[in-house]
């Protein structure tokens, strides 16, 4: 994986500072009909690189959400700065990581709070959920950020599992625990933490996919990527697939299932 | 009359008088045993002495002659006239009650003509004088008494006949008691109601006088004119009650109590409950069938009101051969239908950031009860599973927009194509559905508006803007909303005002709507596109509210929403932008008070013919002008065009109440608007009736009034008979008063000392000590 990550953080600082200036747009890539589109951005921490291949995995993201269902999707992959007000700007961003992301400053704890406190979801991928490093330290800079939230378990019947595809578990480039935690705010689960390298699955080199998938293969790509698209569906409609409505379908296929 | 009479010096008490009487005559008893006892020359030494005794004694009274002079007046009496609407109702003739009433108060006057006669009128509030002669005050109903007659009286008409009221005023006028108080009415008061524990003969005690007529001065005998004892051929809704309140979708019952007259004359009638919608036809709600047992019959109904607020229902019999008073076949009741939770349909075309944000807002709201359907694929999605590996589930549009439609209080249709999702054929049935008092938010995006097959549909008739069919139906252009004066001056907009001040997110686009409608309110509107359309043109409307029928629409022609919780502008209120705008789009569809620029309130109960003003209660600082209008409920003949013009007043920008004088009204079902400046306006829903209702029970109760009478022994006589009325004795009345002392004090004083000095020569004269 390459480390271009001071250009990104530079692009994105420099486009949220045309924005601002042009007035208060959204974004500026974003026209009528996008404002409002599935974006998956990347959480950038000053000091730490976003790796090269999570902005493929981004930008793949948004393009399988687009394939797969009437949601739309932005694919230009864009990095946030944790601490810049472009976070605030849309309701989701990815953290990931593979080391310790280091102490997060005031102004970004509090950009942070500010975020979650806004609705805002952070899903933070663990792109070497062997070691662990990469969890724990967001974990812990998750409890200066949010001292009353701790991470719990998501059990399987969580919406996420059945938002778009019905699924029994995460899945992701390794595959990981059985289940993720979460840190949630009343019923919505707003801190997600994933052990299982999703963005490595979804990273694309060339015409190809960027990472091999352990140990399912194939299959199991295809597994993270309704993963992906069940996640981007929880962001956009929250907990709509747990509606009294659906739950008499949603049981019947799992039974048939 | 003059007279003369002897009395006693007025400076002297009654006790100095009493103990001067007492000393003269023990002087007297002394004397004369003094005289028995010695004998001798007794007789001259008595009689002296009693002559000196009663001269001292009469030189201290000193008695004067007064003189007096006075007329004979005719005594205080009271008169109190029923002036209830219900006394248009026909008496024992053709001619009303009224009229009747107003011939037996000229009797009551030529026969109490020697007398001070104070005809006073009662119904439910003030007691007002009757000027004799005096013509009717605007009070005459057009043509609206069964047999023709107008009032009589300058007095307004009223619902009611309050005599313990009346009874108690009258007390308290200003002037002597009065000698008697004679009671004009057809017996059918409100209160005191029926006498039915009290004798019907042989008077009542002082405590069952006390208890039924109030503050009546006791002693004063209440004589009763009774304006009427037949019985008209009527069958009635004399009543209709709910217990409990009435809740939005839930069914409660409703006791409807038919009365009719003269029973053998009486068969079962339908009883049919509509509730009254504008600008549609009124919707059956509920039928049965009452049966009448001595003359009363009742019937449970149970009804449901699917929207909340103000609403007014009609129970309705048909009319029966021959039945006198028609009027009273029908009455209309508003009631208040108060929501249990909010019940909102939200379809959505596709997940967005936008869909999002108000899921989670309508989520939040624990007192909405929310359906969502959202589409998740369109027919080109390559989901890449089996049906059985997905969530999804079939888009009941039939099920949604046919059966469960009415039970809705309010429908968002967010950025979904109508026609690529089978919404189309139900247009008709969600225009309908706002007609009839639903609420309808149409958000924007690519899929809204005509984009999404919305133009020149029956949809768009009720929204509060035009949606032309455009082969552009997006405008691609970066841009900042920007209020409109009545955005500025809305309420439900306050909020956000509040929270963001008059900045607005950035957007890069809006639907394209054609000019607001006539009446609709444009609160946001696109700086930099025109629109013209039906002869008006301005800039293209961004939200936009209207009234269609009895329900309300949005239309929302942006699909940035969100950034008023997400985004820079969003941020700095904490999110608290996108709550806000919501809570007041939704709660001035829902018809919260909170988010109308005016309260509204009238008369209650409104006599048909009669004006009447109405009462506005603006917010504070809106602006100066306000403006009602009228348009009538149901399926009824519309308003002239006199009546329906709209009344302006001045003086709302104070924040007290502005009175706007309105015209008489037919019989029927009204909603006011009132307008404040350019803020959207409030609406208020009423009725107006012939007699209020004060005609649901047409029948006379003489044996009511005889009842009075006899409680503070009174005489009952009927309008032809007043002249049996007992007159009351004549109250003497003093013109001129002189008094004339018969001897100077001086001459009293010297008349005293002589016969007491001859007194006690005599004495001396006859051995006496």
């Amino acid at each position: 994986m390459s480390r271009p990550t001071r250009r990104d953080w530079l692009l994105g600082v420099s486009a949220w500072g045309a924005a601002s200036a042009a007035g208060l747009r959204a974004s500026p890539a974003a026209a009528f009909a996008e404002q409002g589109a599935f974006h998956a951005r990347l959480l950038g921490v000053p000091g730490r690189e976003v790796p090269e291949d999570a902005r493929t995995a981004a930008s793949r993201w948004a393009f399988e959400l687009v394939e797969r269902t009437s949601a739309p999707g932005r694919t230009l992959a864009e990095v946030v700065a944790v601490d810049g007000p472009e976070l605030l700007q849309e309701p989701f961003v990815v953290w990931a990581g593979s080391e310790d992301p280091g102490q997060l400053g005031r102004t970004a704890q509090r950009r942070l709070a500010e975020y979650l406190s806004l609705g805002g979801l952070l899903v933070v991928d663990d792109r070497a959920p062997g070691n662990g490093a990469f969890r724990r330290g967001v974990q812990r800079e998750m409890q200066r950020v949010w001292p009353d939230g701790s991470a719990v378990q998501l059990p399987s019947s969580h919406v996420l599992y059945k938002s778009y595809y019905l699924l029994e578990r995460p899945y992701g480039r390794v595959e990981g625990p059985p289940s993720i935690s979460a840190i949630s705010k009343g019923r919505f689960a707003q801190v997600l933490f994933l052990e299982h390298d999703l963005l490595g699955a979804l990273a694309r080199q060339g015409d190809g996919w960027a990472h091999e998938v352990t140990p399912g293969g194939a299959a199991q790509r295809r597994m993270a990527v309704r993963f992906a698209v069940n996640i981007a569906m929880y962001v956009l409609c929250s907990d709509y697939k747990d509606d009294q409505v659906h739950a008499p379908f949603v049981m019947r296929r799992r039974m048939r299932g | 009359m003059n007279q003369g009479t002897l009395r006693l010096s007025a400076d002297l008490s009654a006790l100095e008088l009493s103990l001067l009487a007492a000393l003269v005559l023990l002087s007297w008893i002394l004397l004369a045993l003094e005289v028995r006892r010695r004998g001798g020359r007794g007789l001259p030494v008595l009689l002296s002495g009693v002559l000196g005794v009663g001269l001292l004694s009469l030189a201290v009274a000193r008695p004067v002659r007064v003189r007096e002079g006075g007329v004979e007046r005719g005594a205080r009496v009271v008169a109190l006239v029923d002036r209830s609407e219900r006394l248009l109702l026909p008496g024992d003739t053709e001619e009303s009650r009224r009229a009747l009433g107003k011939r037996a108060v000229e009797a009551l006057r030529e026969r109490f003509r020697g007398q001070r006669l104070e005809v006073w009128s009662f119904g439910d509030g003030a007691l007002v004088p009757e000027r004799d002669g005096a013509p009717p005050k605007g009070a005459a109903p057009n043509g609206t008494t069964p047999n023709g007659a107008s009032p009589s009286s300058a007095a307004p008409l009223s619902a009611a006949s309050d005599l313990i009221g009346a009874l108690g005023e009258a007390a308290q006028l200003p002037g002597e008691r009065p000698a008697a108080v004679v009671v004009l009415s057809d017996g059918r008061l409100s209160t005191p109601g029926p006498l039915e524990g009290v004798p019907s003969s042989g008077g009542g005690s002082s405590s069952e006088a006390a208890t039924v007529l109030g503050r009546h001065p006791t002693g004063v005998p209440l004589h009763t004119v009774s304006l009427a004892s037949r019985i008209p051929r009527d069958r009635s809704i004399r009543a209709v009650r709910t217990t409990g309140s009435a809740v939005a979708h839930q069914a409660f019952p409703l006791t409807v109590e038919a009365g009719c007259e003269p029973t053998a004359w009486c068969h079962d009638a339908e009883i049919v409950v509509r509730e009254l919608l504008e600008q549609s036809a009124p919707r059956e709600l509920a039928r049965g069938r009452v049966e009448f047992a001595r003359g009363v019959g009742v019937v449970e109904l149970s009804v449901t009101v699917e929207r909340a607020g103000s609403r007014v229902l009609e129970v309705a019999m048909e009319t029966a051969d021959g039945d006198e008073v028609p009027q009273n076949d029908r009455k209309l009741v508003p009631i208040e239908v108060r929501r249990d939770r909010t019940r909102i349909l939200h379809v959505a075309g596709r997940p967005t950031y936008d869909v999002r944000a108000l899921r989670l807002f309508l989520k939040a709201d624990e007192s909405i009860d929310l359906v969502t359907f959202f589409i998740l694929r369109t027919p080109n999605s390559r989901s890449d599973a089996v049906e059985g590996e997905l969530s999804l589930i079939p888009f009941p549009v039939d099920e949604l927009f046919t059966e469960h439609l009415a039970s809705f209080d309010a429908i968002i249709l967010q950025d979904i194509d109508a026609r690529a999702y089978g919404l189309a054929p139900y247009f008709p049935a969600l225009s309908d559905y706002v007609t009839k008092g639903g609420g309808l938010i149409l958000v924007g995006g690519p899929g809204a508006y005509a984009g999404g097959g919305y133009a020149h549909s029956p949809l768009a008739e009720v929204l509060p803007v035009e949606v032309p069919a455009s082969p552009d139906a997006v405008v691609k252009k970066s841009f900042e909303p920007r209020y409109t004066a009545a955005g500025l001056a809305a309420p439900m907009l306050a909020g956000l005002r509040d929270a963001l001040g008059t900045r607005l997110p950035w957007l890069e686009g809006a639907n394209r709507v054609g000019p607001a409608r006539p009446g609709a309110f444009v609160l946001w509107e696109h700086p930099g596109v025109e629109v013209t359309g039906a002869g008006r043109s301005g800039p293209m409307p961004l939200l936009s509210l209207g009234e269609s029928g009895d329900g309300r629409s949005i239309a929302l022609g942006i699909d940035g929403s969100h950034l008023l919780r997400f985004g820079e502008l969003g941020a700095r209120a904490s999110g608290r932008g996108h709550t806000a705008l919501w809570e007041g789009l939704l709660g001035w569809l829902m018809r919260d008070p909170r988010y109308e620029a005016a309260q509204l309130r009238g008369p209650s109960p409104c006599f048909a013919g009669h004006p009447f003003e109405l009462t506005v209660t603006p917010l504070p600082d809106m602006a100066d002008e306000v403006t009602i209008s009228l348009e009538r409920l149901g399926d009824a003949e519309p308003l002239s065009a006199e009546q329906a013009a709209p009344r302006r007043a001045q003086g709302a920008r104070s924040g007290r109440p502005v009175v706007v004088s309105m015209p008489g009204l037919p019989t029927g079902a009204y909603a006011a608007r009132a307008r404040v400046g350019e803020a959207p306006a409030a609406r208020w829903v009423f009725v107006c009736e012939e007699g209020g209702g004060s005609w649901a029970d047409s029948r006379p109760d003489p044996d009511r009034l005889r009842k009075l009478a006899e409680l503070s022994h009174g005489q009952a006589v009927d309008a032809a008979h007043v002249d049996d009325l007992p007159l009351p004795a004549a109250e003497r009345v003093l013109a001129f008063s002189t008094s004339r002392p018969l001897l100077p004090d001086w001459a009293w004083a010297t008349l005293a000392t002589v016969a007491i000095a001859a007194h006690f020569w005599l004495r001396r004269a006859g051995g006496y000590a």
